[in-house]
């Protein structure tokens, strides 16, 4: 969940935003701090694959915006996660608590 | 302003292909976080850890593979204009009819040279509408140093040709082809600043490129043009050395004169010195285009 593509892509998802519009959003959300290495490398990649795209043409604090590649992704990375969040629910749900563990296994 | 100059130390850690384009926006975004303030251990080892990573991950993929293709096709057209020169020569010497090698091969070269011109310029012409937005919001004082530079070089390019132009014509054909040591040594000279003001303008053109916002189709157009045109510098070393070889084989002559006859050239030395040059050239041009190729089909 700490995928930075996937926060800066949800980040966006509300509007555009330059870089450090950006970590203050992902540290709001996700409680995650981004290096700005490691955001500008994960923007790098983001804009090379078209999901985002830089709003004007030059400029020291530019922004960025989603694309519609880039709001499929997102879109297809959350249904992924949707699906292994609730397989991993329902699978705690019917597992034993660790105390009741124990005592099954102290009395076999 | 001493942030600024570790801030600016610290991109080092990227190619300069990568701090090209997003070089202006993250010493940005590291003054917004510091506030001026000393860069902290965390951070510095963050944009270590990140530009180590984008060099290992190869000269700003698309945009890094496209600019390689670029300066490979500069120095074909290097190769290519020797191949031309030697050429001169070579089809005077062929016997008539024991030459169908080089009789196909030497069309199919003019024919893919022109082919691969073109899509060049078609990887160039795409580039146009993000190089006027890029006019159009005050980029020119970025790009003047490189672009004046190559325009300087191109006039006294012309101011040569008109010279050395003038003076072949009053030469015989003989002092044209290196009999004449003076003017061989001018028509020499005349070629290096040729060959220098084509890489300048190379230069200028990649430069100018690794600060533009290419749109993601450019990008994957590019990686489509690339290998195309890899693999037409492959046909065309290809189709050269088998003229060479033809040449070779049906006039030996021409490269080589036996002892004791006079040569079509002057020597044999300069001769195949040239073809030397030539087939080394090319040899790399492909090769840098191939790696190019590979690169730009990243996107």
């Amino acid at each position: 969940m700490n995928d930075p593509t996937i926060l800066i892509l949800t980040s966006l998802s509300s509007g555009e935003r330059h870089g450090y519009a950006l970590l203050q959003d992902i540290e709001r959300f996700a409680g995650v701090r981004l290096g700005p290495g490691t955001l500008y490398g994960a923007i790098g990649r983001l804009e090379q694959r078209g999901m985002i795209e830089p709003v004007g043409d030059s400029g020291r604090r530019r922004p960025y915006r989603l694309t519609a590649a880039g709001s499929l992704e997102l879109e297809s990375s959350l249904a992924q996660m949707r699906t292994i969040v609730d397989e991993g629910t329902a699978r705690l749900g019917h597992r034993p608590a660790p105390a009741t563990m124990r005592t099954t296994e102290a009395l076999a | 302003m001493n942030g600024d100059r570790s801030t600016r130390r610290l991109l080092a850690w990227y190619p300069p292909s990568w701090r090209a384009r997003y070089g202006e926006e993250l010493a940005a975004l590291i003054l917004d976080m510091t506030d001026g303030r000393q860069l902290s251990w965390r951070l510095r080892a963050d944009i270590a850890a990140a530009g180590t990573r984008e060099r290992l991950r190869g000269v700003g993929d698309a945009r890094g593979g496209g600019r390689l293709v670029l300066w490979a096709w500069a120095i074909f057209i290097i190769a290519g204009a020797i191949v031309a020169k030697t050429s001169e020569h070579w089809q005077t010497t062929l016997p008539v009819g024991g030459h169908w090698i080089a009789a196909a091969a030497f069309p199919a070269l003019t024919v893919l040279a022109i082919a691969t011109a073109l899509l060049v310029l078609a990887g160039i012409a795409l580039t146009i509408p993000s190089l006027i937005a890029f006019l159009q919001t005050g980029g020119w004082p970025k790009i003047r140093a490189w672009i004046l530079a190559a325009a300087a070089l191109s006039t006294a390019l012309v101011a040569a040709t008109v010279a050395i132009v003038a003076w072949a014509h009053g030469l015989t054909h003989a002092a044209r082809n290196g009999h004449d040591a003076l003017y061989a040594t001018a028509f020499l000279i005349w070629a290096a600043l040729a060959a220098i003001t084509l890489l300048a303008w190379t230069k200028a053109a990649t430069t100018t490129a690794n600060r533009l916002s290419l749109t993601p189709t450019t990008l994957h157009l590019h990686a489509r043009l690339a290998p195309a045109i890899a693999l037409a510098m492959t046909l065309m070393t290809t189709a050269t050395m088998m003229v060479w070889v033809a040449v070779a084989v049906a006039a030996p002559a021409s490269i080589r004169p036996p002892a004791g006859t006079a040569p079509s050239v002057p020597s044999d030395t300069p001769q195949a010195f040239a073809i030397l040059a030539a087939a080394g050239l090319m040899t790399f041009a492909t090769a840098l285009a191939g790696v190019g190729a590979r690169r730009a089909d990243s996107v």
